[in-house]
């Protein structure tokens, strides 16, 4: 494996084809905790995660489960239930092990379950590291790094927008344009700027 | 049961509680497939039909489902009406399923789709959710087909795939991310100026 | 009289400026690139010029109306807009794409977020980047310098770099005295690189900009270029890097607008360095030949966090309290 797959995996991950500003996944969260820094870190972590981990489970589930057994087609529900299982686990696991991180993290985990970036990442996985039904060589390593990297680049986005929000309540946004509308408006200036990676090749 | 009550409950989904503009729900789908109207018409057909089932089914067995895992089972069942819409599409329309790719898997996470199971038909019975679930669903391919028709018009000068008229070079951004992001700030934007005008 | 004695809480210390005399002033420092730009690609960069503030000015205005707010587009931000976007175009540009361009900068730049001084991303490098995705095509053709036709296009040195035609500045045919005077191909306010330092030269003596991003730009991308920029390290141009493309423009006219640039001194040099590393990866390995505006415009986006996590400790307090 050579430095520039991975460094091309992680511009694209987190700047070209950013989860939130290219790929439009995870959209509601990016809205709601938005408000302010500190839950936006809280909610990023949570996400990186909940991404990296699920990709990986969903990975070893999808080759060495449905594959052999002729199941793809149930890829969208077996997915869907092992993330949310995985979630259900870690809440508790997490409030066993570490009652400060689980408050931390704790009201997030859960919102985490619907979030269409985890079981985008998962999808994406499968459909560009599985060709023809054989997994491409090195496939779990990227994998884990597609997943990480799709988890940085939504925490990164995350915290830029949260900073711009936390100026922006002290801004004279004309009235209609206040709350979601604006929000959209700096999602999409900062989509445009991140277009300048665009034809990324190292 | 009066008529009106049952109207109701079909059109609010259109106009007043329309899920993507006014509630600002299910948005990814929205934004990533309204690149032409095409795409966001099938969407919207897809998005659609899991709508209905599910509210259908999850009405039915309301009052079966305990309510500790009433949740899981809401997605368990939306997820084998995204798999049956899934399959449908890859068989009849291989071109249209290839074009919204990921985003057919994902109506599962759609954000509209669990709100109402969870908010309407694991309250109500079953025909108000199927009246329901037809609201929102129209209501949600109608905000599709809007944006879609705007960016698809700015970003590449055509209508359906038609060019109406040759007037000027399309605008690629709008076809693209922020082209997406903007239309949908802005109209937003709009719905407020509207109905905050109308309110007086 | 009566002003003197109203009660205000710190700063109470005042220069004499305000915020319509600073924008005519760097307005004045840029006219010499533009006139420059004209005499070097032809009367047709004067239309863009005028297009581009004109129409600032008609949107700034008209927006204001439309808030009922004071007609305040006097005050020349909306017109140093209009000329710092026309800067950035290449002189065959269009005229109406221009125009929407700085009405998109105008509009949902700056007013969107409330005018003045509220706006996040710098406006005119808004406009730009959305001209290049909106039609890349009409971006990228520069004309000749002196030729004032057309219909001749010619590469910036720039492009030939990026498409691997060239390796130096000598194979573009250029000197380094042509690249200072502006005689290639390139935007209309960028290339007469001795024109631009006059005016920021000037900005840095009255102490309207710092020199803490321009340095910190400038040497970080140098400094990158010197060690990766050519197949061996040394070997790159880093003298052409600086001067080709916006980078001059850029860095003193651009990223040290007062709204949307770091507030502390560590801040402006966090940012700097962002803007250099940013475009030296574009350049690099990007698909676009120039970075500049989009690593402007991405690092506008980190301002707020960079001022949180480097404001000054209030005095008196312990750290981390």
């Amino acid at each position: 494996m050579d430095v520039g797959i991975i460094l091309s995996i992680i511009i694209s991950m987190v700047f070209v084809n950013n989860f939130v500003l290219s790929k439009f996944l995870g959209l509601c969260p990016f809205l709601g905790v938005s408000r302010n820094i500190k839950p936006a870190i809280s909610m990023g972590m949570a996400v990186i995660f909940v991404m990296t981990l699920s990709g990986l489970l969903t990975w070893l589930v999808y080759r060495f489960v449905l594959l052999p057994l002729g199941l793809v087609y149930l890829r969208t529900i077996v997915f869907i239930l092992v993330i949310a299982s995985f979630v259900q686990f870690a809440e508790m696991v997490i409030l066993k092990k570490s009652p400060a991180l689980y408050r931390a993290l704790g009201i997030y985990l859960p919102l985490i379950t619907t979030n269409c970036a985890v079981l985008g990442v998962t999808v994406l996985n499968i459909d560009t590291f599985f060709v023809n039904g054989k997994s491409l060589p090195g496939g779990l390593v990227l994998t884990l790094l597609q997943s990480f990297f799709a988890g940085i680049g939504f925490t990164l986005a995350l915290l830029l927008m949260a900073g711009i929000r936390e100026r922006l309540d002290l801004a004279d946004v004309p009235k209609s344009l206040r709350g979601v509308p604006i929000a959209f408006i700096v999602a999409s200036l900062m989509s445009l700027a991140f277009m300048g990676f665009n034809g990324f090749r190292f | 049961m009066d008529m009106k009550k049952t109207l109701k409950e079909f059109t609010k989904g259109i106009l007043r509680e329309n899920p993507v503009f006014v509630i600002a729900l299910g948005l990814c789908p929205t934004l990533a497939v309204s690149v032409s109207l095409e795409n966001a018409l099938g969407m919207g057909l897809a998005a659609s039909f899991v709508l209905l089932f599910s509210n259908l089914l999850i009405s039915a067995i309301r009052n079966i489902v305990p309510a500790r895992i009433r949740i899981p089972c809401f997605i368990v069942v939306i997820a084998s009406f995204v798999t049956i819409v899934e399959l449908l599409m890859a068989a009849f329309s291989p071109q249209l399923a290839r074009q919204l790719g990921i985003f057919v898997p994902l109506i599962v996470v759609n954000c509209i789709i669990l709100g109402r199971a969870e908010s309407f038909a694991s309250r109500n019975t079953v025909f108000l959710s199927v009246l329901d679930g037809l609201g929102m669903g129209l209501g949600f391919t109608l905000a599709l087909s809007l944006i879609a028709v705007i960016r698809e018009f700015l970003g590449s000068g055509k209508i359906l795939g038609h060019v109406l008229f040759e007037s000027f070079p399309p605008a690629t951004i709008m076809i693209l991310a922020p082209g997406a992001l903007l239309t949908m700030g802005l109209l937003i934007g709009l719905i407020n100026l509207i109905t905050s005008r109308n309110k007086g | 009289m009566q002003n003197k004695l109203s009660l205000s809480i710190s700063p109470h210390i005042r220069k004499k400026e305000s915020i319509t005399r600073i924008m005519w002033t760097v307005f004045l420092c840029l006219l010499p690139s533009g006139i420059a730009g004209i005499f070097i690609f032809g009367i047709r960069s004067l239309w863009i010029i005028f297009a581009c503030i004109s129409t600032a000015m008609l949107t700034e205005a008209l927006i204001l109306f439309l808030r009922h707010k004071k007609l305040a587009i006097a005050d020349g931000s909306a017109a140093l807009t209009g000329l710092l976007l026309a800067y950035n175009l290449p002189s065959t540009f269009p005229v109406w794409m221009a125009c929407v361009g700085s009405f998109f900068a105008i509009a949902v730049c700056k007013q969107a977020f409330g005018g003045l001084g509220r706006n996040i991303f710098n406006p005119a490098l808004a406009g730009r980047a959305f001209l290049v995705i909106a039609w890349p095509k009409y971006m990228v053709s520069f004309s000749k310098p002196f030729i004032y036709v057309d219909s001749i296009t010619a590469a910036t040195p720039l492009n030939l770099l990026k498409q691997g035609r060239i390796e130096s500045i000598q194979q573009a045919g250029l000197d380094y005295f042509d690249m200072f005077l502006g005689n290639r191909g390139g935007c209309i306010g960028e290339v007469c690189i001795a024109c631009l330092i006059l005016g920021a030269i000037f900005l840095l003596w009255r102490r309207i900009i710092s020199w803490h991003i321009p340095a910190s730009f400038i040497t970080t991308l140098a400094l990158l270029t010197f060690f990766l920029g050519g197949p061996q390290v040394g070997q790159a141009d880093v003298l052409f890097s600086i001067m080709a493309g916006g980078v001059v423009l850029g860095a003193f006219f651009m990223a040290t607008d007062y709204v949307t640039s770091a507030l502390t001194d560590k801040g402006k040099l966090i940012f700097g360095f962002g803007c250099g590393l940013l475009t030296f990866i574009i350049r690099k390995w990007g698909g676009y030949p120039e970075g500049v505006s989009f690593a402007i415009l991405i690092m506008n986006a980190t301002v707020p966090l960079l001022d949180r996590f480097c404001s000054p400790r209030i005095y008196g307090y312990e750290k981390n309290t």
